[in-house]
């Protein structure tokens, strides 16, 4: 059982989680004004490094999530664990749906591409942990 | 499964966050344990029991109608 939920650490954590989200944030808004056509960013080799400049900031963000929920206490490792098992469905539905649509009629990659579906995954992570807490509440 | 720990802990006057504190838990988890909404892990559940000083089936009693422990 892991004991880092005295108010001091949850402190320590929730700032260390906004700095941690802030770069990433950063990371993704520098990488996509970067790639925008109209910017006609040259050499090619520049643009795939601005293409892959979110790549660290996301390993960070990806280590900081997973220290975190280390550190969390049973219940709260639960929790986390239900919105996962409702995210992790409700994102394989609509990409399916997607694909399928894609199949059916012309999706414009200009709204259903893959930089655009991603948004939904954080939705669906925050809608699971709402329907999990309000189980333990 | 039912569980006496609202009691034993006003016994001894200790909010929840104190209870918390001592468990080494969120306070969240012990209001769930003690609503009986989130049944606590065997390790969480002997801690209690022996914060308290009690033995374990004295603070949880499973329920009469089937025994076991609801999901």
């Amino acid at each position: 059982m892991q004991t880092e939920t005295t108010p001091k650490t949850e402190r320590r954590w929730m700032y260390a989680g906004y700095a941690v989200t802030i770069l990433w944030g950063i990371s993704l808004v520098v990488a996509r004004l970067a790639l925008d056509k109209e910017l006609q960013l040259e050499p090619t080799w520049l643009r795939v490094a601005a293409a892959l400049l979110p790549v660290l900031p996301t390993a960070v963000f990806l280590w900081f999530v997973v220290s975190a929920v280390r550190g969390l206490d049973e219940l709260h490792r639960r929790v986390h664990l239900e919105a996962l098992a409702i995210a992790y469905p409700l994102a394989i539905l609509l990409l399916v749906t997607l694909g399928f649509l894609q199949l059916a009629i012309d999706l414009s990659p200009e709204n259903w591409s893959y930089r655009h579906v991603w948004a939904y995954l954080p939705i669906f992570y925050c809608l699971g942990l709402v329907i999990a807490w309000r189980r333990y509440r | 499964m039912k569980n006496r720990l609202r009691v034993l802990r006003a016994e001894r006057d200790w909010t929840q966050a104190d209870l918390a504190e001592r468990l080494e838990v969120s306070r969240q988890t012990v209001n769930a344990v003690e609503t009986e909404k989130y049944e606590p892990s065997l390790s969480l559940a002997f801690k209690i029991a022996q914060l308290f000083g009690r033995p374990i089936e004295d603070i949880f009693q499973a329920n009469e109608n089937n025994g076991t422990a609801k999901a």
